[in-house]
């Protein structure tokens, strides 16, 4: 009955989590609600007996990976969505057509599983001999059974580190380049053979002062070669 | 007499557990802020507040009365919800440790025979739980920093966070060799395990009993979790986010009255929780000699740990110089990540040896 209540309230606070992060125009809002449901799935799981997943759930997700998305959102300041008018007008019928479908499959779902004749055993966590969700069981089974998976998965965190490493490198810029303050210099302009080296070639986002320093707003530049 | 099948009796029972371990954590971090200010003025040669009470006991009162008549102010720019909401998360996810601490042993109640253990809750993934809160309670101090709509709350709470998860890494490592010499993740079950061995607290050897806690057996492990811990609480040395003449205050700069009192109290709840986990994972929690014989006497034993290291925190306070932010993080990547894995794999190597056989 307990379990029944807050799986409720939990479900509940998942999805009214994850409708106000689709709904949401301020982009730090919508990274909250996922917060919100990252966190209402973790106790999910909990109710499911699996206590390991739950805490390993809120570690990562909640805890890692939407740190870095709130990092980016607050580093990169992006803007809150403007309610534009909307231009395709057969995307809302085809949306509510869709919608149907899907809730037509769910309802197939659960009428069949709740009118077959097989007869679920006990729930889990009931039999003392159940110990799925536990840690030392998860352990086991991660070092035995599935070890190759896990390798593999431990191969590919360590390709997204490089390359998140090799994407934000900073070359070291030559003495006599004539890069403008604030720009970046990307790695593109390092490995252009018919690069210059003066200060019209970078790519940059300059303020007007640091434009009216170099002199980037004439068209023909000023410093080309020296 | 409790009958603990009874959901209700059950959930009654629990939340007075929780009320009072939630009142007792209040008043000892009230406590704490006011050792903390005499403490450190007796390091710097001053006497501390000492008008209010009997030796300045009545001062923790006095500030909370001065917290709640304080003017609430909100920046006229700043994104409200977000502004409100940051102190509750940090606030919530301090106190939301503390279900899980063992404070003592298993008790009977004199004249009857109820006897409880004295552990709020108990369940088998304790250590995961307070790693997965303390994760979350990053995000009290970057949304403070950004909703506050201010540049030196901006570059504060960044900072902060960026330290607090830099470090989190290491602190989280440093725990693998004490799971990996108790063989759970439980914390009541961690410091059970602390109790005689080698045979240290039995008969004459009742005072060697401090011999069998984890520190012996994973000192490497102790010390970057210390300096893990000190991170993690933004205190000094590494406070620099929110230090006074660096940042103004840091992420707390435009915060008034109340809910920069839920800051200040969030920090202080912070350094008692991790000082009550050294005290349980590395100081054997509630064990002590004579604990065997009495087992009240295992709470006064726990408190006098965990009081010992908050007194070590505000002993480095008022004695160490801060760290720069990058020598902060070039710390916490480039020495304390590497070491910590060192250990682990020391400590894996010599438990497969069967060296931590008891």
């Amino acid at each position: 009955m307990i379990t029944s209540i807050l799986f409720l309230i939990l479900a509940a606070a998942a999805i009214g989590c994850a409708i106000a992060m689709v709904a949401q125009r301020n982009p730090l809002y919508s990274a909250i609600s996922l917060i919100g449901v990252f966190i209402s799935l973790s106790c999910l799981y909990v109710l499911l007996a699996a206590p390991f997943i739950a805490a390993v759930q809120v570690i990562v997700y909640a805890g890692a990976i939407m740190v870095l998305v709130v990092f980016v959102i607050m580093l990169l300041n992006v803007e809150e969505e403007v309610r534009r008018p909307i231009r395709l007008h057969y995307l809302i019928p085809t949306a509510v057509a869709l919608a149907a479908v899907l809730i037509a499959e769910v309802a197939f779902l659960i009428y069949s599983v709740e009118t077959s004749p097989y007869v679920p055993l006990s729930p889990v966590g009931t039999t003392a001999d159940s110990n799925v969700g536990l840690t030392a069981s998860i352990g086991t089974g991660l070092f035995t059974k599935y070890l190759l998976p896990f390798e593999i998965t431990s191969v590919l965190i360590l390709m997204a580190i490089v390359g998140a490493i090799t994407l934000a490198r900073r070359i070291a810029v030559p003495p006599g380049a004539g890069v403008v303050p604030g720009s970046q210099v990307l790695p593109m302009e390092r490995v252009d053979p018919r690069r210059k080296g003066d200060a019209t070639e970078v790519e940059a986002n300059t303020t007007g002062e640091a434009a009216r320093i170099f002199d980037l707003n004439k068209p023909t530049p000023s410093r080309a070669g020296d | 007499m409790l009958n603990l099948d009874n959901p209700l009796v059950f959930a009654g029972i629990k939340f007075l557990g929780i009320f009072v371990a939630f009142n007792a954590v209040l008043m000892i971090v009230a406590y704490t802020v006011l050792a903390e200010r005499r403490v450190l003025a007796f390091i710097q040669g001053r006497v501390g507040p000492n008008r209010v009470g009997y030796g300045g006991v009545l001062q923790p009162f006095a500030d909370l009365l001065k917290f709640i008549f304080k003017e609430e102010i909100v920046p006229d720019k700043s994104t409200k919800f977000i502004y409100i909401l940051a102190p509750i998360i940090a606030i919530t996810s301090a106190l939301m440790t503390i279900v899980v601490y063992p404070f003592g042993p298993r008790v009977v109640i004199p004249f009857t025979d109820i006897s409880f253990e004295m552990v709020v809750t108990r369940f088998d993934v304790a250590l995961l739980y307070v790693l997965a809160v303390t994760s979350v309670g990053v995000y009290g101090i970057t949304l403070a920093g950004w909703s506050s709509n201010s540049k030196y709350s901006l570059m504060g709470g960044l900072r902060s966070a960026a330290q607090l998860i830099s470090y989190e890494l290491s602190l989280g490592l440093s725990l693998v060799g004490v799971i990996l010499i108790s063989g759970s993740l439980d914390l009541a079950t961690i410091v059970e395990q602390q109790g005689n061995r080698w045979g240290f607290g039995d008969g004459l050897n009742i005072i060697l009993q401090p011999l069998s806690w984890n520190i012996f057996l994973q000192p490497l492990g102790f010390l970057i979790y210390l300096i893990s811990a000190i991170a993690e609480t933004n205190r000094v040395p590494f406070d620099l986010p929110e230090a006074e003449t660096e940042l103004v205050a840091g992420f707390h700069t435009e915060y008034s009255a109340l809910k920069f009192a839920l800051f200040f109290m969030a920090e202080y709840v912070n350094m008692f929780t991790v000082s009550m986990l050294a005290a349980t994972l590395f100081l054997g929690g509630w064990q002590g000699p004579g604990v065997a014989q009495l087992p009240i006497l295992g709470v006064f034993w726990f408190l006098g740990k965990v009081i010992f290291f908050l007194f070590f925190y505000i002993w480095l306070r008022g004695t160490l110089p801060r760290f720069r932010f990058d020598q902060l993080m070039n710390f916490g990547w480039k020495f304390l990540l590497p070491v910590a894995i060192l250990n682990i794999i020391l400590t894996a190597t010599l438990a497969f040896f069967g060296v931590f056989q008891f």
